[in-house]
């Protein structure tokens, strides 16, 4: 190996980036339905919707990767970001829902004539697009202040994430929130004039996602080498340490936490053109973990670890929902807890876990000093036969 | 007269239904001290004038089951007078059953025996055939009056009750000496009390200026919530003279006042009731979270296990269980699947035997909680005691799994768990509502709270959990077992969880995802009354129990009252980050 893993990871993503970005959509576009090589519409909204996946995780594996932060709340952002684009998404419907009227067909049917006035920016893309970014945000600015300034952390931080997040689930199933109650947004023809059905439209979306995920990556990449990284990383490792030093620690945290929220609910914001349905059951609790599982199987603490874990695990649902309906959950439950038990390093830390067994193969084994690694230990010889 | 009529189809209605249950009663044979009575009633039916008068209202005081039956029929004509050997005549009630030729046996009134002739065997006859016994107008009066005070003078304090409060309603001053008669001689508190309220809400309609305003002040006094209504009715009409809409007015101020405290005070039962379900999930919650700092999201899946049990266990006391599992996949061609069956011990539903069910079920919950917890211990979170973060994940898989598992043993849907009888009564504190299961519960967790107190505080087993909770490490220097410790006293904290399974399963439904609805409530329990302290936890679930149910009755919504307590408890935590109860330590991280 004359190459370092970190030169090895810049060819693999740059590789991973042209087939990702160039190869599937051309291959979807310009070859003919009857090729072997051809990708069909269905795939390339299915990879759409996994590569927004990774993004999300991206935000999650940041935030308890890098600097120690477990937040169960996550899929708020995700929802939220996916909420504003959704409210653009249905002014641009028009008057071709099922009530034919100019405003939303879920807020005729509670009866109200006018659009309420907190709608009425919303016909504007740009306005849309700032509030995706500006309304996430704004919540996790207010939330992470109020928790890093009365030092809430590890697995407190972990609870109160997710009883807000369970709160504002609730909140949105209303339906005198005038968000569509727990119906939710569905529906949507026309994004920027396009006809969202359309094959093309579909690409462009899924090319979209392709660029936020790289863009993600590469900025992640460049946060996490700078001294910002470094710091976060002692935040994660020993908060204390770094305060005394003279570091703000609540102030770097509050920017990440603030930062993945507004990459989380880009994330959601190309999410929902393309499955074409937001509802509250999106920011419910379970969501939330469910993105942390991805994270953790992939790997947490590495940058490939989420993209990989996000995109294996929901390929494997997608697969086994189909096949084994009753038993996916089983199966999830599982995979979660042999991960987290036997393989805390997820996927990505697999050909490292190969390598030390096949070297302790030829070497005779030395007893390893201490740390609670009980379980790891067991976890190589299993990944051997694999 | 619509309403008239109405009154008399329904009393129709009410006969038929009386007549089929008096048969099966007189067949049955009299009770000792029927004869009596009986013997009373053939006398009453066969004379005539003021002896007649005299003898219905000697039977008005019995409250008999009988003499309520027997006159009712006599009312619709359905007494006949059949002839005996000697020349007399045999009062008798014909029985509804008949047979192939139409013909009906008959019951004789003074003995309650079938009517046999000479050679004993059983007389039988066709209604046509006899003679009714004679009724007239003021004899039918009569007879209802009778009826009237028979309701009254039943034998169960709650019957009396309700037939005073029929009579209240009525709107017939007639009835007013009825119930003072009544009055005079009732000792039940409960009935006075209800007597004075039907008679001052019939006074209401007297013709007296004087007596109305007297009634509606008794009314305001009585606090009577059946009144309201007819006090509503009252001050919408105009003509009322000013003394009296005064009085009226006061009296339905009193009355609303009333039942605003009611309902505060039922929802203050209400909220504890459910502060003290949410205080034993959260106090097992406390031990694994905050006395081992383990975070078991599948703790609600626990209180799962203990419902589904007492649905199991009732099963067994009724028809049996049986529940069997098809897994998608073939093992040479055949699918694999398990089956369970448990026999039943066919118990009838309302017998002793499967009302005490519930007595089985409680330990059982428990046992089979904390046996679920043995085994989620040995199998995944011996492995994660240092790393509090990831047990959270891999036991929220454990919980998707357990979720899944009984969805697939028990079925998506809800499941039916009974009430036992004795758990469904209520009883009443002035007009305030409760209910014996709310009683239960609230009584059953306060001997939990104790128990877990003097369980951690008084035997060794509790030293060493406290032991081990304050210093893992240090307490194995000294000899303590900690794995074993950890083992155990996991095993309880799940119980606990199982337990208020078994409560909730008599409150409210029983699903898969049960857990999951108080798993988040829990843990910002535990969180708010300060981790690793029992007692924050106790005040900390009735308080957060309390006030999720009174906002969500004052503000009629269940959610916006769920959202406005998440958002206290998160500002709370601002105020107090360590909770009611922080504990204090000199460790930095931790």
């Amino acid at each position: 190996m004359s190459r370092t893993p970190n030169q090895l990871e810049t060819w693999g993503v740059a590789v991973a980036a042209l087939v990702i970005l160039v190869v599937l959509p051309g291959l979807n576009a310009f070859t003919p339905v009857a090729s072997a090589l051809h990708i069909s519409d269905f795939t390339i909204n299915l990879y759409g919707k996994y590569l927004c996946y990774a993004v999300f995780a991206l935000s999650v594996d940041l935030l308890w990767g890098y600097t120690g932060l477990l937040s169960l709340g996550q899929a708020l952002f995700f929802a939220l970001g996916g909420y504003m684009m959704g409210m653009y998404l249905m002014r641009m419907i028009g008057d071709l829902g099922q009530y034919h009227q100019s405003i939303p067909d879920f807020l005729v049917f509670l009866g109200w004539n006018t659009l309420p006035r907190f709608w009425l920016p919303f016909s504007s893309f740009p306005f849309a697009l700032f509030m995706t970014i500006a309304l996430p945000g704004l919540i996790a600015l207010i939330f992470g202040f109020l928790a890093f300034r009365s030092r809430i952390r590890g697995v407190y931080f972990s609870i109160l994430t997710q009883a807000f997040t369970y709160a504002a689930c609730l909140l949105f199933f209303r339906n005198d929130l005038l968000m569509g109650g727990n119906n939710g947004f569905t529906d949507f023809k026309f994004l920027l004039g396009y006809d969202l059905r359309h094959p093309a439209t579909q690409r462009a979306l899924y090319l979209c996602t392709g660029l936020l995920l790289l863009g993600t990556y590469l900025l992640c990449r460049w946060l996490t080498t700078i001294k910002f990284g470094k710091i976060q990383r002692a935040i994660r490792d020993s908060e204390n340490r770094v305060r005394f030093s003279g570091y703000a620690t609540a102030h770097f945290k509050l920017f990440v936490f603030v930062l993945c929220a507004i990459i989380a609910a880009m994330a959601g914001a190309v999410y929902v053109p393309q499955v074409g349905i937001i509802n509250p059951s999106e920011m419910a609790p379970e969501k939330s973990l469910e993105v942390v599982v991805w994270v953790a199987v992939g790997g947490r603490g590495t940058l490939l670890g989420p993209i990989v874990g996000a995109i294996t695990v929901n390929a494997m649902k997608s697969w086994a929902t189909r096949a084994y309906p009753d038993l996916w959950f089983i199966f999830l439950g599982l995979l979660f807890i042999l991960v987290v038990v036997f393989l805390p390093g997820g996927i990505v830390s697999l050909p490292e876990r190969l390598r030390a067994a096949w070297n302790n193969r030829r070497r005779p084994p030395e007893e390893s000093s201490d740390l609670p690694l009980g379980p790891a230990k067991i976890g190589a010889p299993s990944a051997d036969h694999s | 007269m619509k309403v008239l009529s109405k009154l008399f189809f329904s009393t129709l209605l009410i006969a038929a239904l009386l007549a089929r249950s008096l048969a099966a009663a007189l067949a049955s044979g009299p009770v000792a001290d029927e004869s009596a009575v009986r013997h009373l009633l053939a006398q009453a039916v066969l004379s005539s004038g003021p002896a007649q008068q005299r003898l219905l209202d000697e039977l008005a005081e019995t409250g008999s089951k009988v003499v309520h039956d027997v006159l009712t029929a006599w009312a619709r004509g359905e007494i006949y007078l059949t002839p005996a050997p000697d020349g007399s005549k045999i009062p008798v009630l014909l029985d509804e059953q008949l047979d192939s030729v139409g013909l009906a046996r008959a019951v004789r009134i003074d003995n309650g025996r079938f009517l046999v002739d000479a050679a004993g065997r059983e007389s039988r006859y066709k209604a046509e055939d006899l003679d009714a016994a004679d009724t007239d107008m003021r004899l039918r009066r009569t007879i209802q009056q009778v009826l009237d005070m028979l309701a009254l003078a039943a034998p169960g304090a709650d019957t009396r009750v309700s037939a005073v409060a029929k009579l209240g309603y009525s709107q017939k001053p007639q009835y007013i000496p009825v119930l003072e008669h009544r009055l005079a001689k009732e000792t039940d508190s409960s009935v006075q009390r209800a007597i004075h309220e039907a008679v001052a809400l019939l006074q209401l309609g007297d013709a007296d200026p004087a007596v109305q305003v007297a009634a509606a002040e008794a009314l305001a006094r009585l606090k009577d919530i059946g009144a309201l209504d007819t006090l509503k009715r009252l001050a919408a009409d105009r003509t009322l003279k000013p003394a009296m809409a005064k009085a009226v007015k006061a009296a339905t101020s009193s009355i609303e006042g009333h039942i605003a405290d009611v309902n505060f005070l039922g929802t203050i039962f209400h909220g504890i009731s459910l502060g003290s379900i949410l205080l034993v999930v959260a106090l097992g919650l406390a031990i694994t979270f905050g006395l081992m700092g383990v975070i078991n999201m599948a703790h609600g899946e626990m209180i799962a296990v203990g419902a589904y049990t007492c649905y199991v266990v009732q099963n067994i006391f009724g028809s049996g269980f049986v529940s069997s599992i098809t897994l998608p996949f073939t093992f040479n061609g055949r699918p694999i699947s398990f089956g369970c069956h448990l026999p039943g011990l066919n118990a009838a539903p309302g017998s002793t035997l499967y009302e005490s069910y519930f007595l089985f079920a409680l330990p059982l919950s428990f046992v089979a909680a904390a046996l679920a917890g043995l085994v989620l211990e040995r199998l995944v979170i011996r492995f994660l005691y240092r790393r509090p973060l990831e047990s959270l994940l891999a036991t929220w898989g454990v919980s998707l799994v357990m979720q899944q598992g009984f969805r697939m043993i028990f079925g998506a849907n809800n499941v039916q768990v009974d009430s036992p009888s004795w758990l469904l009564g209520h009883f009443t504190i002035n007009d305030v509502l409760f209910g014996y299961n709310r009683v239960f519960v609230i009584a059953f967790a306060a001997m939990i709270v104790l128990g877990t107190w003097l369980l951690l505080t008084k035997t060794p087993l509790g030293l060493f959990i406290r032991a081990v909770m304050q210093n893992r490490d240090m307490a194995a220097c000294m000899g303590v077992r900690t794995k074993r410790v950890n083992m155990l006293t996991f095993a309880f904290g799940s119980g606990l969880a199982g337990l208020a399974g078994a409560f909730l399963s008599q409150i409210g439904n029983v699903g898969p995802s049960l857990g999951q609805n108080y798993i988040v409530d829990c843990f910002m329990t535990v969180v708010v009354g300060g981790v690793g302290n029992l007692a924050g936890t106790v005040y900390s679930a009735v308080g957060i129990g309390t006030a999720d149910e009174t906002l969500q009755q004052v503000l009629g919504s269940p959610v916006m009252g769920k959202i406005i307590v998440l958002t206290i408890i998160i500002l709370f935590l601002q105020w107090k980050p360590g909770g009611l109860f922080a504990s204090r330590g000199r460790s930095l991280d931790d």
